[in-house]
């Protein structure tokens, strides 16, 4: 009875949507957050290598949150 | 003549509602960003106002759901229209006054819904329609918000948690900027499209407009508008209420809470499913909170601003019906709106004046 009411198909994508995007996005950010901090920590310590790589997972972070960011609008514009 | 004038009094309130849709939910928008420190009230209030503005124009679903989905369009008068849009303002008014969270869209819906059952029976009100655009999302989408947080929140105390604190909140403060803004622009396109469609409903039942037809760019352009200036003057009571006596957050909770709400609130909108932002966004804040600790929420708030919401679909059909009725009094004519819209301005000075002098709310 319920499903022949209820658009299913589109609440079920908007609950996949919004729980990628979301969570996602939390993912990648928190990323770019570790990757920030702890390249201030391993530069302070004189670890160049783990900085380096701490740096790397930082900017990836920080790139994908911005392409999640894009992303959104462009889906949500397209339509 | 008088079809004309009634036109433009329905165009008129809708532009207001759509006003006070923004005052009453600037909270929502902006509450997070202030209690974390991550923007200055003048800031983010500006900040979000913008944004509204920006989000009317990306998408038209919502007002189609609104225009087409809700009521028959063929059984409305612009009347109706205009004495659901009253049922609407009144209750957002009422709920503003106490500094009760509520939800402007439900309001809206209610109010149609109402003045739609006095004027028509229940043969206008397309129930399918509301219990799967409107109920259903709106059962499902505070609770996606609060599991989606509090998810969120748990997987950025795993990878940050163990990290000194002060880095991590400026991080997330910074976050906040783009996710604060993406619940800006959400609440823009869902919130501001409920008042094109309702104005769409308005030129369709009088004859403007034809029924498949998206609303003329004039009407996005004006609801982009009214939203923002709305945003823009603010709700500094209920900005109290969602900001800080739901949950005390660090910034990584803000950023959690908005990132969640903006998700859920645009995805839907993707699909044109009307939401309430206020549900979601607290949906939102309360996840993140529980993520932390559940003692953190204050369950007690939470459980007002529920029997807010609660109240929120009868309450605005009954003033909308009642208003309609009211009317009905004076004829057909645009008298019967002109008296109402003199009656409920003047209403709306006296609570306006009363809270700028800052005197006692009645207890209840």
């Amino acid at each position: 009875m319920i499903a022949t009411v209820v658009e299913t198909k589109e609440l079920l994508d908007t609950v996949l949507y919004a729980s990628v995007s979301a969570l996602g996005l939390t993912l990648v950010y928190s990323a770019a957050i570790w990757g920030a901090a702890r390249f201030a920590e391993f530069s302070r310590d004189d670890r160049p290598v783990a900085a380096g790589f701490a740096a790397a997972v930082g900017l990836l972070g920080l790139a994908a949150s911005i392409a999640a960011v894009v992303i959104g609008i462009v889906v949500m514009t397209s339509k | 003549m008088d079809s004309d004038l009634i036109l433009a009094i329905v165009v008129a309130t809708a532009l207001a509602f759509d006003f006070t849709n923004g005052f009453h939910d600037t909270a929502n928008v902006v509450a997070t960003s202030i209690s974390t420190r991550a923007a200055s009230p003048r800031t983010a209030v500006a900040f979000a106002a913008l944004l509204n503005f920006a989000g009317a124009f990306i998408s038209l679903e919502v007002a189609a759901t609104v225009a087409k989905d809700v009521v028959n369009p063929e059984d409305i008068t612009t009347t109706v229209v205009f004495a659901g849009l009253v049922g609407a303002i009144a209750w957002n008014l009422i709920t503003w006054y106490y500094g009760l969270p509520s939800s402007s869209s439900h309001a809206l819906i209610g109010g149609v819904v109402g003045a739609t059952l006095a004027a028509a029976g229940t043969s206008a009100v397309l129930g399918e329609g509301i219990t799967g655009k409107v109920l259903i999302p709106a059962l499902i989408a505070p609770t996606l918000a609060f599991l989606v947080a509090w998810l969120g929140i748990n997987i950025t105390y795993r990878i940050v948690g163990r990290l000194s604190p002060g880095p991590v909140n400026r991080g997330f403060r910074s976050g906040q900027v783009i996710s604060g803004g993406m619940l800006a622009l959400a609440h823009g396109t869902n919130d501001a499209q409920k008042t094109m469609g309702v104005i769409a409903l308005a030129l369709v039942a009088s004859g403007h407009l034809s029924a498949d037809a998206d609303p003329p760019f004039w009407v996005i352009v004006s609801a982009a508008t009214a939203i923002a200036l709305g945003t823009y003057t603010g709700g500094w009571r209920i900005i109290r209420t969602m900001g800080s006596r739901i949950i005390k957050m660090d910034a990584a909770q803000g950023f959690g809470a908005q990132g969640a709400g903006a998700a859920v609130i645009l995805s839907s909108s993707h699909f044109g499913f009307p939401l309430s932002t206020t549900q979601v966004i607290a949906g939102g804040v309360m996840g993140a909170g529980a993520g932390k600790r559940l003692s953190a929420v204050r369950w007690g708030v939470a459980g007002n601003i529920v029997f807010a919401w609660v109240l929120t679909l009868p309450a605005a059909a009954a003033i909308g019906a009642a208003t309609y009725g009211f009317t009905r009094i004076f004829g057909t004519g645009a008298a019967g709106p002109l008296i109402v819209l003199l009656i409920g301005a003047a209403l709306a000075a006296i609570a306006f004046v009363r809270r700028a002098r800052g005197e006692p709310v009645p207890a209840g």
